[in-house]
């Protein structure tokens, strides 16, 4: 135990006489590391963010869509207004699937703009919704309420705003914007909705790497009849469909896939509907994140590598120079046992203390990776605990060639040595 | 003193060393040496350059063995110990002092003198108990914590012998230690032998090439080429 202290005290006086060198010779262990816990980082925060995401949305969520088949994108005819989705589609899909289907969403667009309520104003897009919108997309009410089904059923000018848009518009009182109507900007035209409710406004799943600033442009919600009493056209290129628990939800597609192309879409040949779960659209980005981490981890490898190698090349020119002092050692009694421990423990220290800088730098750069992409992040223990095993490891590897030398000097030679 | 019933220490017999440099040439560096040095006895060895000695002092100190003869040192054959059995003896029963000294380099002067010790087991508070004492032994309780680098040969001469004595060993091996120093630093660390002898009743094999220095000495063997070819006993000491 005391001969392992006086080892590792010995091993950073060495590394403190040659700083420079011992630098030099862990760059390439720092970078190894370094880039393993970056990638670590921001691979665990990406996870984080896509799990919590897809409680979120719901891993059952369903996406159906309008999609041109491939003759039709080829030979660029137009899709025609009896292609689109329907309402009658989709209540009869609801009464075919209705064990399995909890909710369907719908939302419309109707455009983009301002909102204005005196000299305040603040970037907003409308969107017509059905409440199983709100359901499907989790969306969180601060304060008020969602769409009365009068509401609902009459198109009435009612909104939900964000609470972004209150604290641009109303200093952030949400009891304020409750009651009040906003002058909405769209496409040229002014029109009047009343707020009724307030959302909490998240950035969604789609907007990784925009940076959620003071002056976001957030949806305004209305009515679903009231968006289609604006833009005359009732029919719809996509919906969600929120799927009871428990049920497959990648057989769900399927059958509902084979459902409209067989009862609606069965001679067209312009289109056809597609649809994907949310949760094949998660193990799809994790299955990338899983490839990114590998192609990093290779880099991260042959760095190291690289890294090992320099390690024992100057564990051999340490070695080297210590030739006397290595036969001092055996004259003094030192067995053979431990003039290796000496240099193997010198190869571990040069190791870890690159490693730990490695960490050190690879946290910094992935929580600073991270907080680009706008997902909270932490330092991988699991990463830290594995980078420190893994120097040590490298040490020992690339240490024992040397230490081994060392050992086996023949102590007369070595004291010989000049 | 009753001279003839002291134990001896050392029993070499007929120790012969080649070195193979190429097939044809066998260089024959020691031919046959008989020697026996008793508990307690301060002994000389002189010669010329080349003669012998530092090789004889090798086998002695159990860093090399000879080609063929026969070695017994404190009781214990040197001859049929494993390799892994003579860095305990070398770290037990002998303490040598090189003539580069040979003190680690960046590591004060206490924790050179407890080197032995660490490879030798002592517990750290009597390693520094044991050191400081033998430092201030040779006169160096000032210098304890200084590195070899800020030394002068005498005083890192004067390290070295605390550290030779650290584990309180049968012999003290010095080859030449007063070799690299100038006449007065020389006397200097001469007398610390004498001392040490004196005092301490320790054995000393002592190599050098300064007559003068052997003459004080109990007993002066002479090489030459291998072979002893005179020996002085009873010293003026
Ligand atoms: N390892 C070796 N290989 C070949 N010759 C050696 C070796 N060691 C010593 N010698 C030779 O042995 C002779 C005696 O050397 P040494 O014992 O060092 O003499 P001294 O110490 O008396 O000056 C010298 O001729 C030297 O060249
Ligand atoms: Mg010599």
């Amino acid at each position: 135990m005391t001969l392992l202290w006086e080892n590792i005290r010995l091993a950073l006086f060495s590394l403190k006489a040659n700083k420079m060198r011992a630098l030099l010779t862990m760059l390439g262990i720092i970078i190894g590391i370094g880039s393993v816990i970056a990638i670590m980082t921001v691979g665990d925060s990406l996870t984080g963010t896509l799990t919590n995401t897809m409680a979120g949305l719901g891993a059952n969520n369903i996406t159906v869509y309008l999609n041109m088949t491939d003759e039709n994108s080829d030979n660029g005819s137009i899709v025609k207004d009896s292609d689109f989705i329907t309402k009658d589609m989709l209540v009869d899909l609801s009464e075919t699937f209705d064990d399995k289907i909890t909710a369907i969403s719908l939302e419309q667009q109707i455009g983009s703009g301002k909102a204005v309520d005196g000299n305040l104003n603040a970037s907003i897009s409308i969107s017509g919704t059905s409440l199983g919108y709100f359901l499907l997309n989790d969306t969180k009410l601060l304060d008020g309420r969602f769409f009365s089904t009068h509401e609902t059923e009459t198109g009435s000018k009612v909104c939900l705003v964000s609470d972004k848009l209150v604290e641009n518009m109303f200093e952030s009182d949400n009891s304020k914007a409750i009651g009040s109507t906003i002058s909405c900007e769209v496409n040229g035209k002014n029109i009047d909705f009343t707020v009724i409710g307030v959302y909490e406004y998240t950035n969604s799943f789609s907007s990784f790497g925009i940076t959620a600033g003071k002056n976001v442009r957030t949806s305004v919600y209305v009515p679903l009849r009231c968006a289609t009493s604006l833009t005359h056209s009732d029919t719809f290129t996509q919906f969600g469909v929120m799927t009871v628990s428990g049920i497959n939800p990648d057989d769900f597609v399927k059958e509902i896939k084979s459902f409209f192309s067989s009862k609606y879409y069965l001679k067209n040949n312009r289109v056809y509907i597609d649809a994907y779960s949310m949760a094949s659209i998660v193990e799809s980005m994790s299955d990338m994140m899983n490839k990114l981490t590998l192609g990093i981890s290779v880099i991260a490898g042959i760095a190291l590598l690289v890294g090992g190698i320099g390690v024992m090349n100057i564990m051999l020119v340490s070695i080297t120079e210590r030739t006397r002092e290595i036969g001092t050692r055996k004259a003094l009694g030192a067995p053979n046992s431990s003039i290796r421990v000496q240099f193997i423990v010198e190869s571990i220290v040069i190791c870890v203390i690159g490693g730990i800088i490695g960490i050190i730098l690879g946290c910094l750069l992935g929580i600073f990776a991270a907080n680009l992409l706008d997902c909270p992040a932490s330092p991988s223990v699991r990463g830290i605990i594995l980078s420190i095993t893994f120097s040590m490891a490298i040490g020992i590897f690339f240490g024992y060639y040397p230490a081994n030398k060392a050992a086996k000097m023949d102590p007369i030679e070595a004291l010989r040595y000049e | 003193m009753e001279a003839k019933e002291r134990k001896p220490i050392i029993t070499l017999r007929d120790i012969r060393k080649n070195f193979f440099i190429g097939t044809p040439n066998e260089l024959h560096v020691l031919k046959g040496i008989n020697l026996d040095v008793y508990e307690g006895e301060f002994v000389a060895i002189v010669g010329q350059s080349g003669s012998g000695k530092s090789t004889l002092m090798n086998i002695i100190g159990a860093l090399d063995r000879p080609t063929s003869g026969e070695y017994t040192l404190d009781g214990v054959d040197v001859i049929s110990a494993k390799d892994s059995e003579l860095s305990g003896i070398r770290n037990q029963k002998i303490g040598f002092v090189f003539q580069t000294y040979n003190l680690i380099s960046k590591t004060n002067a206490i924790r050179n003198v407890e080197m032995p010790m660490l490879y030798g087991g002592v517990p750290r508070k009597a390693r520094a108990e044991r050191a400081e004492e033998l430092l201030t032994l040779v006169g160096m309780e000032e210098r304890m914590k200084h590195l070899p680098e800020e030394l002068s040969g005498g005083q890192k001469q004067r390290v070295a012998i605390a550290r030779a004595m650290a584990n309180d060993p049968a012999i003290i091996l010095a080859d030449e230690p007063t070799g690299a120093l100038d006449s007065a630093t020389g006397r200097l660390v001469m007398d610390i032998f004498h001392k040490l002898h004196k005092e301490q009743g320790k054995t000393i094999v002592l190599i050098t090439h300064s007559p003068e220095l052997a003459e004080e000495t109990e007993r002066m063997i002479t090489l030459k080429d291998g072979e002893i070819i005179s020996e002085r006993k009873g010293a003026s000491s």
